[in-house]
């Protein structure tokens, strides 16, 4: 193997970046909100009448804003990855901490829903449909903490020094699972807010 | 510099065109939802454009595309069982 190769890529040919209990974790992740998907799909298929209706009353463009704000979030922690790769550590830490700011932006937009949701007596026990939207984007905007205190925690240690151009599996492994939360909401946003 | 030449050929410019790509085909669901288009081959579009939105993400942004493919077997796999699924439920929606 190169040195070429070493620097770029931190972790074993053939095996995702990060540690890999982070991609067990992902997987397990994706399976219960596979779940979840289906789950919500497959009740909006007896109830379509319903699902259409209160799907109305969502703020589409909310939820087209997060997308576009956990992408970018998304692209930011792989120009941070990009920066450990090349030794950058105080880059790294630039870029996650634009991440970081980024997913508060997305937790902003989504408790201004949530307000105005609760704030019209609307709840969990309303109908199946806000059952399943409450459920399935709090379990989500839980996701979404959960990976902003990982990444924290990695701009931390980059600022110190932490990670340098072999050694950077932490910046893989928070990015991984980063990545995750985007990828979630990439198939949240049209499952719930679109498809009519 | 060397280091920083080979990441922004190999590395940043190709996930920043999948970052771009991204914007686009966001823009273009929410087009959708904003039109309130409805029918099934609305929503196979909608479906098609997620699956290539989940591997954009999974290949590019998580590097899954140089991993083995057992990798990115159960990525895509997932991403088809679970658009598959709903594509069904759409369906059965439908009757």
């Amino acid at each position: 193997m190169s040195t070429q190769t070493l620097t770029l890529d931190s972790h074993k040919p053939g095996t995702p970046p990060g540690d890999l209990a982070i991609w067990l974790f992902i997987y397990a992740e994706l399976l219960a909100f596979g779940v979840f998907f289906l789950s919500y799909a497959f009740a909006r298929a007896h109830n379509v009448e319903l699902f259409n209706e209160s799907q109305q009353h969502l703020n589409r463009e909310s939820g087209a804003i997060n997308t576009v704000v956990l992408i970018t979030s998304s692209y930011f922690v792989v120009r941070a990855v990009a920066a450990i790769r090349a030794g950058l550590s105080r880059r790294c830490a630039h870029w996650l901490g634009a991440a970081i700011g980024l997913g508060g932006v997305f937790l902003v937009i989504k408790l201004f829903e949530f307000h105005a949701k609760f704030s019209a007596g609307i709840s969990l026990s309303t109908n199946t449909f806000y059952m399943f939207y409450l459920s399935l984007t709090i379990f989500h905007f839980m996701h979404v903490i959960l990976g902003m205190v990982i990444l924290a925690a990695v701009m931390l240690k980059a600022r110190r020094g932490g990670y340098n151009a072999e050694n950077h599996t932490g910046v893989e492994t928070g990015a991984s699972y980063w990545h995750m939360v985007d990828l979630l909401w990439i198939i949240l946003f049209p499952l719930v807010y679109v498809i009519r | 510099m060397h280091n920083i030449e080979n990441q922004r050929s190999q590395f940043i410019r190709p996930c920043t065109r999948v970052w771009l790509g991204l914007l686009v085909l966001t823009g273009i669901t929410y087009s959708i939802g904003k039109m309130e288009l409805g029918g099934t081959q609305i929503v196979m579009l909608v479906l098609v454009i997620t699956f290539i939105k989940g591997e954009m993400v999974a290949g590019f942004f998580m590097g899954l595309r140089k991993t083995s493919l057992l990798w990115r077997a159960i990525m895509a796999s997932w991403l088809v069982i679970v658009g598959g699924g709903i594509a069904i439920a759409y369906l059965i929606g439908l009757k």
